[in-house]
């Protein structure tokens, strides 16, 4: 199985997310909404791959994914994000940021696992 | 001739008319019998009258005297542009001042319609004119005369009519003054206030000591120099003063290149200003510049707000849109089981429906981004032969949707062109699109390309029902309803190829399309080829000018 952070303020994002990552049945998902929360989870919790939106109120995506890349245990954990704002500019910011890909929304929750392994095999 | 047998119309006429053909003492020794004098004083004067020499009327300060009365028509002639018409408009007398302000001789007046010296203002001015006197009233306002030279000449104009003994209308006579000169001076006055009240900032400055000549009043207040004299400043101490570097070195490159005018946006006085900078020559040589400075920083708050506000409100919506389209893919999936067939039919509707709304969004996004210059471009050494067939297999669900078959034709051989490959795939998948969705199951759609010397030609061709020849000019305007788009139910956003048009043009190509109503349609756009660096640099450089 594969242990996935999803971080996503939207509770209604994070059920369509949790549903359709639990239909491949590949994931083990451990979801968070805020990326603060996200930071606390991971003292405890180390992910094979973390799935973040972009835009959250407080830390942003970006925010707490360089927070996580100051810890030993997740520098070379693949991150995906999830965004709205997937002009071509930005996804090459995110990217250099270390993003392994960046998914825009909407996204279709059909291809969303194998969008995640593709990432993650890439990375 | 009898005084008695003249009435007063027939004596106003004949003295007139005496006078205007210049025999002045002729017609002032016929007045001297006594009783057509008054007459003839008061049309005259009535003639006068709007040129502001009521004060003359007989009657204020004593009788008048035959004396006076010869010596005041003598200054009326001299004063007065003066002509008799018959009733058919036709020259019959004019006098000396008419001729020396025209320019014509008597013989090339006299004889010839009046309309000869008409204007289009004049002929629309002639029916009223002509109707008041039909009425016997006078008419009076202020006339254009074309001179003989060709120059237009305006008058204040006080025209009356004439009567026979009998009271019947026999034609009219006009007295003018020509005001063309004080008009000009009204229009310069009026220019000048204008230009002092004018909103944008008006600078004149010397073209080779750069030193102010005019300011108009905002330039004042905002250079602070309303007190002091800005004929004493030059630009060299403006630019100190506000940082506005960008006007002197914008007249130093006009006075050395020989072009005439440079516009440019810069920043100064806390301001955002679009300048224009003209070099106005004197007499072939370095004159003057003017240098105009329009406000434009709220217009710039206002773009910036509204492309904010768009970008929010598209982003905003794009969160609500993912959870239906999500909730809407996951029970399609049989995420939750198996749906009642009426009821899947519907959730595919609205399925259909909410990735139509995502891609309105997105073309808004797009149109906004090119329309503030922000969309970007990523020019990169391209094989459009390749694209053409990777942009077809990614396509290929269009086939399953709609039955068709995509064909690429003549793309064996790599064909290399400098541009954005992404806005490529984004006009060609629009394209793809669009023909699958007017195209029959079975039928076939054709991606080919074609190149020459100078371009790339791209096309995708189907054969649907073509565009109606009376709506061609409609096809790149944003939301345009083709008689025969049928656009809701296709899954058209209406804004897709006026995306495109953008995106081409914004590349240095150019789009278009072939169509015959019943037969098909072929939509096309180019993409510069020849010296495919030359052109992606001038693509940039116009992208940065844009920008």
């Amino acid at each position: 199985m594969i242990k996935l952070l999803h971080v996503e303020d939207d509770a209604d994002i994070r059920e369509i997310a949790l549903m359709a990552l639990e239909l491949s049945g590949d994931f083990d998902v451990v979801q968070c909404e805020t990326g603060e929360a996200a930071l606390k989870q991971v003292q405890s919790y180390t992910p094979d791959v973390i799935l973040l939106d972009m835009m959250m109120p407080g830390m942003t995506g970006r925010q707490t994914l360089e927070k996580m890349r100051e810890m030993d245990s997740l520098r070379d954990v693949p991150a995906i994000f999830m965004t709205a704002r997937a002009q071509h500019n930005e996804i090459e910011e995110l990217r250099d940021l270390g993003a392994a890909d960046v998914i825009s929304k909407p996204f279709d929750p059909i291809a969303l696992a194998d969008q995640v392994k593709a990432a993650m095999q890439a990375a | 001739m009898s005084s008695k047998l003249i009435n007063k119309r027939t004596a106003a006429t004949f003295f007139l008319g005496t006078a205007i053909s210049g025999s002045w003492y002729t017609a002032t020794s016929a007045l001297l019998t006594g009783e057509i004098v008054p007459v003839v004083g008061a049309i005259v004067l009535a003639g006068l009258a709007p040129f502001g020499v009521n004060a003359l009327r007989p009657g204020g300060n004593g009788s008048l005297d035959s004396h006076d009365m010869a010596q005041r028509l003598r200054a009326f002639d001299s004063h007065a542009i003066v002509n008799i018409l018959d009733t058919c408009g036709v020259l019959k007398q004019v006098n000396d001042r008419f001729i020396e302000l025209t320019g014509y001789t008597r013989d090339q007046l006299i004889g010839q319609p009046v309309s000869m010296l008409y204007n289009e203002r004049s002929r629309e001015l002639a029916a009223e004119m002509r109707a008041a006197l039909k009425q016997g009233k006078t008419w009076q306002g202020e006339t254009p005369l074309r001179c003989a030279d060709g120059r237009v000449i305006q008058t204040q104009c006080t025209v009356m009519p004439l009567f026979n003994k009998n009271g019947d209308w026999t034609g009219s006579i006009s007295a003018r003054t020509d005001v063309t000169h004080a008009n000009e001076l009204l229009a310069e006055r009026d220019t000048a206030e204008t230009l002092y009240e004018l909103r944008d900032d008006i600078w004149i400055v010397d073209a080779e000591t750069h030193r102010f000549s005019y300011m108009n009043r905002v330039a004042m207040s905002r250079t602070g120099w309303r007190t002091e004299p800005y004929s004493e400043r030059t630009l060299d101490d403006l630019a100190e003063k506000s940082g506005s570097h960008a006007i002197l070195e914008a007249c130093q490159s006009l006075a050395a290149s020989g072009k005439v005018m440079a516009q440019f946006d810069t920043e100064m006085f806390g301001s955002h200003f679009q300048v224009t900078v003209k070099l106005l020559p004197i007499g072939g040589k370095a004159g003057r510049f003017l240098i105009m400075l329009n406000d434009i920083s709220d217009i710039i708050d206002e773009e910036r707000m509204k492309s904010e506000f768009i970008s929010m409100v598209s982003h905003e919506l794009r969160s609500p849109l993912t959870s239906i389209k999500g909730s809407m893919g996951l029970l399609l999936s049989r995420a939750a089981g198996e749906l009642p067939s009426k009821a899947r039919a519907l959730l595919e509707i609205s399925h259909r429906n909410a990735d139509r709304l995502v891609l309105i969004i997105n073309d808004i996004l797009d149109l906004e981004k090119i329309s503030t210059g922000q969309l970007e471009f990523n020019l990169e050494e391209t094989d459009i032969a390749e694209l053409l067939r990777e942009t077809s297999a990614a396509n290929s669900s269009l086939e399953q949707r709609h039955g068709v078959r995509i064909q690429v034709e003549n793309t064996d051989t790599p064909m290399q062109v400098t541009t954005d490959p992404n806005r490529v795939i984004q006009v060609l998948t629009n394209f793809l699109s669009n023909a699958a969705k007017f195209s029959k199951p079975g039928e076939r759609i054709t991606i080919r390309a074609e190149e020459n010397d100078h371009e790339l030609r791209i096309s995708v061709s189907d054969r649907g029902q073509g565009i109606p020849a009376s709506e061609e000019h409609k096809v790149f305007q944003r939301f345009a309803d083709l008689s025969n788009s049928k656009r809701a139910e296709k899954g058209g956003t209406g804004l897709g190829l006026s995306v495109c048009k953008a995106i081409v043009e914004n590349l240095g190509g150019k789009i278009g399309f072939d169509s015959r109503e019943g037969f098909g349609t072929t939509f096309y756009f180019t993409l510069p080829k020849k010296n495919s660096q030359v052109a992606a640099e001038e693509t940039a450089s116009l992208l940065r000018e844009a920008s």
